[in-house]
């Protein structure tokens, strides 16, 4: 299982990405990934970025792909399930110390 | 939308005071209009709420309503209410510093530009602090600022961020975002959006200017001062000073605003690099205010704000931004004033010419791949 993952916009305008292969991670830390996307119910969720963008707000773009099915989410603080939020908290901070940030 | 009255602009307070009580009723309401709306009226709140008072109006202006709430490191907004207009200091400092730096947002509309808050008239001012955990931002949702406490939950080694609140120009930056959505209304992705933030930046600095009581000169023009931490290298998120030096760190990455048309950024990113093309409009203020010196909210300040209020519009360009800039200066000051010609000197420094064609946004970039180039719409 892959997940790809992208934050940006924010008061600095910069965009943070994340690519993980869950075969590659260690087997507790694929664990805490997988409850998260469980509990976000993931697959089931719609897209819900909003109407209109918030000035200064993040904006999330998520795909998990599996053997079987690919799944992207776009969405933002404001408009994401509350579920979600503890995915997009790990990520973004996984992002930050694992990834890179750009503008 | 303010409407001018050109003849009572000149009009001392206490000739206007004489025309509420003695004037017509239009008189009385064209000169008590101008008395709130008055620089000339600057920190005599007072004597307003006197006028007022004599009158039997209901006027609210110079009551500044304040909510600091609480998330609790949650996502609900806009969470607990924890300090509400006259309450106690809380022992909690992004409490007080939501509550002051609004409260300083406030004066600096009302003290010089004559606005009674967000929607001038007397829109509560809500914010909303510790928002999730390990956030490292501020925004502003459409009806409330919003910060986070940075990335408070790393080790410190690794720590980027303080809490958003501790710069008051940030303050100023997310309340000035509600401004502009009651007033220009600009449409928050490319050139538009850039003025957006550009606007946001211009009045968060000069309500740190203002606080601190400096001229453009003493001013450091950087945005965010204070909020990274020492592990960064870097002075603040942006400069109008000297746009694309805010920063240049291992883990940030380097300052990508610029500072001239030459260099504007094309990008798809951060709704058509919102928070980097800023920078050209930001430098252009820098100029004009210390062109003019003294302090930046008297004269350019007042350029801008009319602007924001009087001419922009959803859609508007750089180019559009230098040519009302250029307009409200003359209807300020004069045509051919000093001010005006600081205006003009602003922009030219940035590659904007008065009456001139500068390219917009992405769009430029799409025909400029076929060779045609996209002009700023009129």
């Amino acid at each position: 299982m892959q997940i790809i993952f992208e934050r940006s916009g924010g008061i600095m305008g910069l965009k943070s990405s994340l690519t993980l292969d869950l075969n590659e991670l260690p087997l507790d830390q694929a664990g805490t990934l997988r409850r998260l996307l469980d509990e976000a119910n993931f697959f089931s969720l719609t897209e819900n970025p909003p109407t209109r963008p918030t000035p200064d707000g993040f904006q999330y773009t998520l795909t998990v792909v599996t053997d079987t099915i690919s799944h992207t989410v776009r969405t933002s603080d404001t408009t994401a399930p509350d579920e979600l939020h503890p995915l997009l908290h790990e990520l973004s901070q996984r992002a930050r110390t694992q990834g890179r940030l750009k503008a | 939308m303010h409407t001018h009255h050109s003849v009572f602009c000149i009009t001392p307070p206490h000739m206007l005071q004489e025309i509420v009580r003695n004037g017509s009723s239009t008189q009385r309401d064209l000169a008590l209009r101008t008395l709130i709306t008055s620089e000339q009226m600057r920190g005599q709140r007072r004597a307003i709420k006197s006028v007022a008072a004599f009158m039997g109006t209901a006027i609210t202006a110079g009551d500044k309503q304040r909510s600091v709430y609480d998330a609790k490191n949650d996502s609900q907004l806009p969470g607990t209410l924890v300090r509400n207009e006259g309450d106690p200091a809380s022992t909690d400092p992004a409490v007080n510093e939501a509550y002051d730096g609004s409260g300083v947002t406030y004066d600096l509309y009302y003290d010089i530009f004559g606005r009674n808050s967000i929607d001038n008239k007397g829109l509560k001012l809500e914010s909303t602090v510790h928002y999730q955990k390990g956030y490292d931002n501020a925004f502003w949702d459409g009806k409330q600022m919003v910060y986070g406490d940075g990335d408070e939950d790393l080790p410190p080694a690794d720590r980027l961020f303080n809490r958003f609140t501790i710069a008051l120009d940030i303050i100023g930056h997310e309340l000035t975002h509600g401004v502009t959505q009651h007033e220009a209304n600009l449409a928050y992705w490319d050139q538009s959006g850039a003025l957006n933030e550009s606007l946001s930046d211009v009045f968060g600095s000069l309500v740190k200017q203002y606080q601190r009581k400096q001229t453009a000169s003493e001013a450091d023009w950087v945005i965010g001062e204070g909020l990274f931490t020492s592990n960064v290298n870097g002075v603040g998120i942006r400069t109008m000073k000297a746009p694309g030096t805010a920063y240049n760190d291992p883990v940030l990455g380097k300052d990508p605003q610029p500072g001239h048309m030459k260099d504007y950024v094309r990008t798809i990113e951060d709704n058509g690099g919102v928070h980097i093309n800023s920078g050209i409009p930001n430098h252009a203020f820098y100029i004009t205010a210390l062109e003019l010196g003294g302090n930046a909210w008297e004269k350019a300040g007042r350029i801008w704000y009319k602007t924001l209020t009087d001419k922009l519009q959803e859609r508007s360009t750089f180019q559009q931004a230098c040519d009302l800039t250029y307009e409200a200066a003359s209807e300020l000051f004069g045509a051919n004033s000093l001010e005006q010609q600081a205006v003009k000197k602003g922009w030219s420094e940035v590659g904007i010419t008065v009456g001139g064609d500068a390219p917009t946004g992405c769009l430029s970039a799409i025909l400029g791949v076929f060779g045609i180039s996209a002009r700023a719409e009129k």
